[in-house]
């Protein structure tokens, strides 16, 4: 079993009376892809915007390879090796394709090799023919590989996705998984996703964690999740297993 | 050396300068029409530099004014008080403006002031500035200070003719323009539009957007607080009314008319606009005071309608079509 790459212990996130995360704990592995699944408001997308550091927890830890980065604004985090995409993708409207791959490149890269990162994220993603289009013209299935483009040009170990499999249709699915799977395999980029399209979850990742309410109901493989009472209850309520 | 030579928009480019290098010989010495002339320029250079933190970074500045005044005023009190050199006044005038600029800007970042709240915090500035100068009797108040007169002195920057002038404020137009040009190409041009789309994608992407927002805002007012010195000199005196929010406002408006994010927007906005505006005035004027207004702010409204983007993308369109025609022939 590999180290932990990230570590968040005890997460709690308030928003006036409501508790969006509560004593959140859990670990992803350096190498695996990892799920986070839940139903709407179980607390995924602030799990994430607390990692990445958009928002500050009111009490936890999250540590990566051992350094507490709680609390730390994102441009340091996106320098340590974590970034994440948007449930509903933010594009750089204006800008087209080549210019918002471009801004993710200029994190690690000067002059020249800008241009050579962009070029190979862009064919990583498939967005080539896309290069010179401006991100407000674009469809959706393509916008959310601009997203990743955008963030793989960052190098990060650690990439956290926010539903990025939502709206597409089944051979676009098919098609962003398989990028995603060689991300993992060829470049060893730890991958976070939280989901609610089962297929790609089931498909992908090694271990799932469950939230609902802003708690962790369970933890395990995806055969060990599917089966869970407990998971099936957040989902489909009391009664559903009998 | 060839490509170059060839390059349609470098041709196009040195055309304009050589016109506008020899428009004074076309109208000799008509001091009006120069005023006019140096006054589109003027506002060229200051909505080019606007362009900077309001285009590419999107944040509405409206305290074009502010930088203007501190350049204006640290120019003419250095030379009045200390015979200091406008050239050098002028530099330093700029550096005045840039401590004010981070003094404010500082906070204002830090804590996420935005949008609409970032426009009246700056607009606000204008106005605190100017009462500021008009209560300080040391350096302001409310008589005019008048800068020595000279019939044509180069070390005092001062001239019987508005000539020089025109030729000063071109040479800051081709530098804002450069500067505007170097900055969207480079890694701050980039961060600065992503910031301006969306703040939030462009700080997990890397960006330390307090930052950026910060060197945006700092080379804006070095250029507009240069500026400002040139103009006190072009006037011949300074008074706290150089703080003028109708001013910082035209500046803001030549941008957005412009096209945001646009190299050349705002100039060609300026041209366009300011001789628009100083034609009614001079038709108008007299016949019903504030009248040019009025026409000025429907020719605005019409703008706004029809093309909300600006002007930028419009010549840039025409300029296409006409390029793929001189290709075909």
């Amino acid at each position: 079993m590999s180290a932990p790459i990230l570590q968040v212990s005890q997460l709690t996130k308030r928003f006036g009376s409501l508790v969006a995360l509560n004593n959140v704990s859990l670990e992803i592995r350096e190498g695996e892809i990892f799920s986070i699944i839940g139903p709407n408001g179980a607390g995924k997308t602030t799990l994430f915007f607390n990692i990445v550091g958009l928002q500050k927890p009111d009490a936890g830890r999250v540590l990566f390879r051992g350094a507490d980065i709680t609390g730390k604004p994102p441009h340091k985090i996106c320098d340590l090796g974590i970034t994440c995409t948007f449930q509903v993708p933010r594009a750089f409207a204006n800008m087209t394709v080549e210019e918002a791959v471009r801004v993710g490149a200029y994190q690690r890269y000067r002059g020249r090799e800008v241009q050579r990162k962009v070029d190979e994220v862009l064919q990583i993603c498939e967005l080539e023919e896309y290069r010179h289009q401006r991100c407000c013209d674009m469809g959706l299935a393509p916008l959310r590989r601009v997203e990743l483009a955008r963030a793989l040009a960052t190098e990060p170990v650690l990439l956290l996705l926010d539903e990025a499999g939502a709206g597409l249709n089944p051979s676009e699915l098919a098609g962003f998984m398989e990028i995603l799977r060689r991300l993992n395999e060829e470049k060893r980029i730890t991958l976070c996703i939280v989901e609610h399209v089962m297929q790609m979850v089931m498909g992908l990742a090694q271990r799932i964690v469950v939230l609902d309410y802003g708690e962790v109901i369970a933890e395990g493989t995806p055969q060990e999740i599917s089966t869970n009472p407990r998971v099936i209850e957040a989902y489909l309520g009391k009664g559903a297993v009998c | 050396m060839g490509r170059i030579r060839k390059d349609p928009n470098l041709i196009l480019l040195t055309a304009l300068l050589g016109a506008a290098l020899l428009l004074p010989l076309a109208i000799r010495s008509n001091q009006y029409a120069l005023v006019l002339l140096t006054t589109i320029l003027l506002y060229g250079v200051l909505a080019t530099a606007w362009n900077i933190i309001g285009g590419l970074a999107g944040q509405l500045d409206l305290a074009a004014g502010a930088y203007l005044g501190l350049g204006a005023f640290t120019t003419g009190t250095l030379l009045i008080r200390w015979n200091v050199s406008p050239w050098l006044g002028m530099i330093l005038g700029g550096l005045v403006a840039v401590g004010f600029a981070l003094i404010v800007g500082y906070p204002l970042f830090r804590f996420g002031v935005k949008e609409v709240w970032y426009a009246l915090s700056s607009a606000a500035l204008v106005e605190v500035l100017r009462v500021t100068f008009l209560i300080w009797s040391q350096v302001g108040g409310p008589v005019e200070r008048y800068l020595p007169y000279h019939e044509w002195s180069l070390y005092h920057l001062r001239f019987a003719t508005y000539l020089p002038f025109f030729y000063i404020m071109l040479g800051m137009l081709v530098l804002a323009l450069l500067v505007n040009h170097w900055i969207r190409q480079s890694r701050l041009g980039y961060y600065l539009m992503a910031l301006g789309e969306n703040e939030e994608a462009a700080e997990v992407l890397g960006v330390n957007t307090q930052s950026c927002k910060l060197e945006a805002l700092a080379i804006y007012a070095f250029i507009v607080g240069v500026t400002g010195g040139i103009y006190a000199c072009m006037y011949g005196f300074i008074h706290p009314n150089f703080f003028s929010g109708p001013m910082s406002t035209e500046v803001a408006i030549l941008g957005i008319v412009g096209g945001l994010g646009v190299t050349y927007g705002p100039v060609m906005a300026a041209i366009l606009l300011v001789s628009v505006r100083e034609l009614l005035r001079a038709q108008l004027g007299g016949q019903l005071e504030g009248l040019y207004l009025v026409v000025y702010s429907v020719v605005l409204i019409l703008i706004a309608l029809f093309r909300p983007q600006g002007l930028g993308p419009l010549v840039r369109q025409a300029y296409g079509r006409l390029l793929s025609r001189v290709a075909k022939e």
